[in-house]
């Protein structure tokens, strides 16, 4: 395993120039995108009254002109053609110019930057805004749809709110959330520093800015009700809000070529060495096959809307009959991009769920090249499907027998795809984490999408199916079940490797079941909606879909419930969550042989790829071998020159004792699994003490991860031993007599059973409980005294705990009002003591480690003393509910300053004293 | 150390070849992308004339009578394009020689060539007599020949960067020219298209 965490300048390339901030280049790009209305009015102006045109006001002409202008001014005003406008000048230019790389502050991802890992997260978060205002779309739809008649919209705004909500998704959502995970984690799969073309990616991320923000404004400047196909006649008759859309479509487009011609190059010649086609993980076979229809079929949508456009606005006679022009042709030329455009928006995900499926079963991908070749087939199958869209358009009657045909001959691929995920999970030691939820969510989902499609791509069916909620849950199923499902997994995969945090697990899966269930709840109806007739894109319908439909609109908040939970959790992780290890996953590929977030080149030196990259459980195979920089000494480490450690440990896990000891085994040369075995105990407790260790060894540079297994140390010791080859265990108990795994001659089992050396740690009771002192573990100090004998307490700082590593100290402070040595202060610090004795029992209980003491003095004393002594970073004051204790809080927060200091009530019984 | 790992699957196991430049690879599958552009619009142009107008080509217009489209004099200008591919070609090659002077003026000549070509089309333009609303024969016509003309124009840009990389920055060697070798290989496609288009728009 190489390296370093990021390091945020490279010595061979100082900054050139005098630097300018973000906002400079925000002031620029207003200007120039001020300056492109200006223009646009002023060319069309002057050339209309140049050439003695009749009328000199044709809006649409102007909207056109204008939108295009203004974002291409953008675009120029916030810098990215500035190296290109030197390079074009005939000024000398560095071909290696790193002065745009990396971000230092967050406000440098605010700018235009070459690194990939930046524009990946610019991506990403750029794409989950457009993705909650099309959420906030579709809730719209559904609330209009939620009792018959007009509600909250009439037809002409109901067909904005669908028509938004489409563009919106497929533009700049779904398309290009694929291309920021990709951005991300591609070029470091493949062993490359970046890019093939950084500055041309950098230019393809704010491409996509201009058409986002006009895609979302189109449907407040007019009419935009063609829905996402914008279909010929009705889109030509259409205003401003069409012309917004089909101006957007080309920077969109212009976004997805550029991204993928870069994605291309990247694959095509940048992999490390030693990583031929067949080492390629399946999401570099993914993204580069679906680069390969952005960029062939990409064109196709550009023609088909600047023909619309055209018509609109030139009055040109493309789809006029009356002026000889062809109406169905719109269609044709549409749908030959849109057809391969929903596998642009699916094989990239099919490329992440072949990459987490493998990791999470702990087997090798099952049918790597069918794999590979199947995300080929239906590339090239997917080109020749386009008419399927057109069985009842009034097409050549010949064209639908082979279109029906190879529709369905697409099922042959796709098939195979699912049985190979199915293969890898078969017999796999399965890992239920979030994006494993996610995977198996989607393969179930995804069955059902393919399945309803076959009616869809079927004569007979699709007569009576087409235009109804059938056609509806169909895309659903393949685009959210499919797509959206996908997305997820890849980012929470991904986040610890991208954020250098976990995410908090026990919400993310509490956003996957909502999310399924909301998502079935929703859709699954449909398909019966669909079959009984009720039509699709019309704001009101038939007494008799009313109950169902009420349904389908109340389903709809668990997704909504589930994505709030996931942007907190998001926010809240990416802010405040544990510190990640390098690989909590225990994945092969290369991006997890870097440190978590990669260094700014990714790699110290060019790691060189000796194997495929799901060679799970094989013994002594691996992928790559990654050089260590020269600062490290040179020289070469494998990813299994660390050899594992296995950690069995239950309540001393956390423990300053346990954690010291594997601090000075690790001295570089060894990994750590630490297993945590429950048969009857809390659960959350061990996850949480684990936490907490992993955190803190990976402040300290260990490389460890682990996990928390139920049933005996034994059996977790057998599977753990086939997962991860260990070549030592470490297991942890108490002291002869109080221990039960001792009683149960534990060592001597476990070296019969594994063959390997153990290693016995005895850790005390007492000592198990010293929390370990570390940065990334956060102090909470709860001031209380009546409060602590609750559970709020308790409650309270395990919230605290579930956001990340906490250690708690109890302060209990007296206030006695008289001298401190008669015998009735004596029974209250004896009593406080025992409070303070028992919250701190329940807190380790919990998982949480935890120390306290008495103070005589006031609760202003305690907050000095939190801060102080025990460098507290929160200072929770608990007092029992009913009881003001306003002013208590106040003392307390000035004495404590800066530190913040929270409030809780506690429901509790004041003790019988 | 894991030595005995490493010689299992000794490094270089794949063949090194001498790679194609990034910069030319990037632009081969760009001009994919461009080539199903103009697809696209071909598209649009087939189905009009064969299938809508049933291949009576060139319609009737307004008054009456059918279409009517220079070839002869669109058939020098194409001449002067297909000209400009072989003179482009020509800098290239003085290139790999090391003649900069006749690079300079290979570049200087194509550029005017392109020039000359893009001049003819406007004057083409002011002289047709139907405009982009007549019928679909004028939308296809100009969208198609407008299309192609601004592709011209990006070459011409393309080829001016590159001149001025010579002239200003004494830029390319024989051994490195990739941003040459990329205006070049556009400037061919541009002309091809061109030949492909006057074929099948205004002689066929």
């Amino acid at each position: 395993m190489t390296t370093h965490q990021p390091t945020h300048a490279h010595p061979g390339h100082a900054h050139h120039g005098a630097a300018k901030s973000t906002w400079d280049y925000w002031k620029r790009a207003i200007v120039w995108t001020v300056g492109g209305v200006a223009a646009g009015f002023a060319i069309v102006f002057l050339a209309r009254w140049i050439f003695d045109f009749e009328n000199l006001w044709v809006p649409q002409v102007y909207w056109s002109v204008c939108a295009s202008l203004a974002g291409l001014g953008f675009i120029i005003g916030i810098g990215c053609f500035d190296w290109w406008w030197a390079y074009m000048r005939g000024k000398q230019v560095d071909l290696e110019d790193h002065s745009m790389h990396g971000a230092q502050k967050w406000s440098d991802y605010f700018r235009p930057n070459t690194d990939h890992k930046v524009i990946g997260i610019q991506y990403l978060v750029t794409t989950f805004f457009f993705f909650v205002v099309a959420g906030i779309l579709a809730e719209l739809v559904r609330l209009e749809l939620a009792v018959p008649g007009a509600t909250i919209a009439d037809g002409e705004t109901y067909n904005g709110f669908f028509s938004a909500h489409a563009t919106i998704m497929i533009f700049a959502f779904v398309i290009p959330v694929f291309g920021g995970i990709s951005n991300y984690v591609l070029p470091i799969m493949l062993g490359a520093k970046d890019m093939a073309f950084p500055r041309l990616n950098a230019l393809s991320f704010w491409l996509l800015v201009p058409a986002g923000v006009m895609l979302v404004l189109a449907p407040f400047v007019g009419s935009f009700s063609s829905g996402w196909t914008a279909y010929a006649p009705l889109s030509v008759q259409g205003t401003t809000g069409s012309t917004l859309f089909e101006v957007a479509v080309q920077f969109a487009g212009a976004s997805s070529i550029a991204t993928a011609l870069n994605f291309l190059v990247t694959i095509m010649t940048m992999r490390a060495p030693g990583m031929t086609v067949w080492r390629m993980p399946m999401l570099a076979w993914a993204q580069g096959v679906t680069s390969g229809l952005v960029v062939f079929g990409t064109p196709f949508i550009a023609g088909s809307q600047f023909m619309t456009w055209f018509d609109r606005v030139m009055g040109t006679n493309f789809f006029n009959v009356g002026g000889g022009g062809d109406v169905l042709m719109y269609q044709h030329v549409f749908w030959f991009y849109s057809h391969p455009a929903v596998y642009i928006m699916m094989i990239p995900g099919f490329g992440i769920i072949s990459e987490v499926v493998a990791a999470f079963s702990r087997k090798p991908l099952f049918g790597y090249r069918a794999m590979a070749f199947s995300t080929v087939a239906i590339a090239l199958l997917g080109f020749g499907v386009w008419a399927h869209h057109m069985f009842v358009s009034g097409m050549p009657a010949w064209l639908r027998f082979p279109m029906m045909f190879m529709t369905v001959v697409i099922a042959v691929p796709t098939g195979v795809k699912v049985f190979s995920w199915l293969g890898t999970m078969w017999g796999g030691r399965l890992h239920l984490k979030t994006p494993m939820l996610w995977a198996m969510g989607f393969v179930f989902t995804f069955l059902i999408g393919g399945l309803s499609g076959v009616f869809l791509g079927v004569l007979p069916a699709v007569i009576h199916l087409t235009d109804t909620y059938y056609v509806v849950a169909h895309i659903h199923y393949v685009f959210f079940g499919g797509s959206v499902f996908t997305v997820f997994a890849g980012v929470y995969y991904w986040f610890p490797k991208i954020t250098g945090r976990m995410y908090n697990e026990r919400l993310g899966q509490i956003h996957f079941w909502l999310t399924f269930v909301g998502f079935n709840a929703t859709f699954f109806p449909m398909h019966w909606l669909g079959a009984v007739g009720m039509p699709r894109r019309v704001a009101d319908y038939d007494e008799r879909f009313a109950s169902l439909n009420l349904f389908i609109s109340l389903a709809t908040s668990g997704m909504v419930i589930g994505s709030l939970i996931f942007f907190y959790n998001m926010i809240h992780s990416w802010a405040k969550g544990p510190q990640a290890p390098w690989n909590p996953w225990r994945a092969r590929s290369l991006e997890w042989l870097v440190s978590s977030p990669p260094s700014l080149f990714n790699f110290d030196a060019v790691p060189q790829v000796v194997g495929g990259p799901y060679q799970y459980g094989i013994p002594g195979a691996r992928h790559a071998v990654v050089f260590a920089g020269e600062e490290l000494g040179g020289g070469e480490l494998v990813e299994h020159e660390r050899r594992t450690i296995l950690v069995i440990a239950n309540e001393s896990v956390s423990s300053a004792a346990l954690l010291e000891h594997i601090r000075e085994r690790a001295n570089g040369h060894w990994r750590f699994t630490m297993l945590v075995p429950v048969e009857d105990g809390n659960v959350r407790a061990a996850e949480r003490r684990l936490q907490q260790a992993l955190s803190v060894l990976a402040a300290e540079g260990v490389d460890a991860n682990g996990s928390v297994v139920s049933g005996d140390p034994l059996s977790a010791v057998r599977a753990a031993v086939a997962d991860d080859e260990p070549t030592e265990v470490m297991l942890v108990t108490e002291p002869l007599g109080q221990s039960r795994w001792l009683n149960q001659d534990m060592v001597d089992r476990v070296r019969k059973a594994t063959n390997l050396p153990v290693n016995h740690v005895v850790i005390s009771a007492a000592e198990a409980g010293r929390p370990a002192v570390s940065k990334a573990v956060n102090t909470v100090a709860v001031i209380a005294n009546d409060g602590l004998s609750g559970d709020g307490v308790i409650n309270a700082v395990q919230g605290h705990a579930d956001g990340g590593p906490v250690a708690a100290v109890i302060l209990c402070p007296l206030s006695l009002d008289g001298p401190g040595w008669t015998d009735d202060a004596e029974t209250v610090r004896d009593a406080a003591a025992g409070r303070a004795r028992d919250a701190i029992a329940r807190l380790q209980q919990a998982g949480i480690p935890a120390r306290g003491e008495v103070i005589d003095g006031d609760p202003a004393e305690a907050a000095r003393i939190a801060r102080d002594s025990y460098r507290a970073t929160t200072i929770l004051v608990a007092s029992v509910a009913g009881r003001g204790d306003a002013d208590v809080v106040e003392t307390v927060t000035q004495a404590a300053a800066p530190v913040p200091v929270e409030h809780v009530f506690v429901e509790t019984a004041p003790p019988a004293l | 150390m894991a030595t005995d790992h490493a010689l299992a699957h000794p490094p270089g196991a794949v063949p090194q070849k001498k790679p194609i430049s990034q910069g030319v690879l990037a632009m081969l599958l760009f001009i994919g992308s461009e080539a199903m552009l103009f697809a696209s619009f071909f598209t649009a142009y087939f189905m009009v004339r064969y299938n809508v107008a049933e291949n009576h080509w060139p319609p009737l217009n307004q008054n009456g009578e059918p279409f009517e489209l220079p070839k002869v004099g669109t058939g020098v200008s194409t001449a002067f394009l297909v000209f400009s591919s072989f003179t482009v070609w020509w800098a290239e090659h003085r290139l790999k020689h090391n003649d900069r002077k006749g690079l300079e003026r290979g570049l200087l000549v194509t550029i005017l060539l392109g020039i000359t070509f893009l001049v003819a089309q406007i004057n083409e333009y002011a002289h047709l007599g139907f405009t982009p609303a007549d019928k679909a024969f004028g939308s296809t016509f100009y969208t198609l020949t407008g299309f192609h003309g601004l592709h011209v124009l990006v070459g011409l840009i393309l080829l001016t960067i590159c001149y001025v990389r010579v002239k200003r920055a004494r830029d390319f060697t024989p051994t490195f020219s990739t941003p040459l070798v990329m205006a070049s290989i556009y400037w061919h496609f541009v002309d091809v298209v061109w030949v492909a288009l006057y074929i099948l728009v205004y002689l066929v």
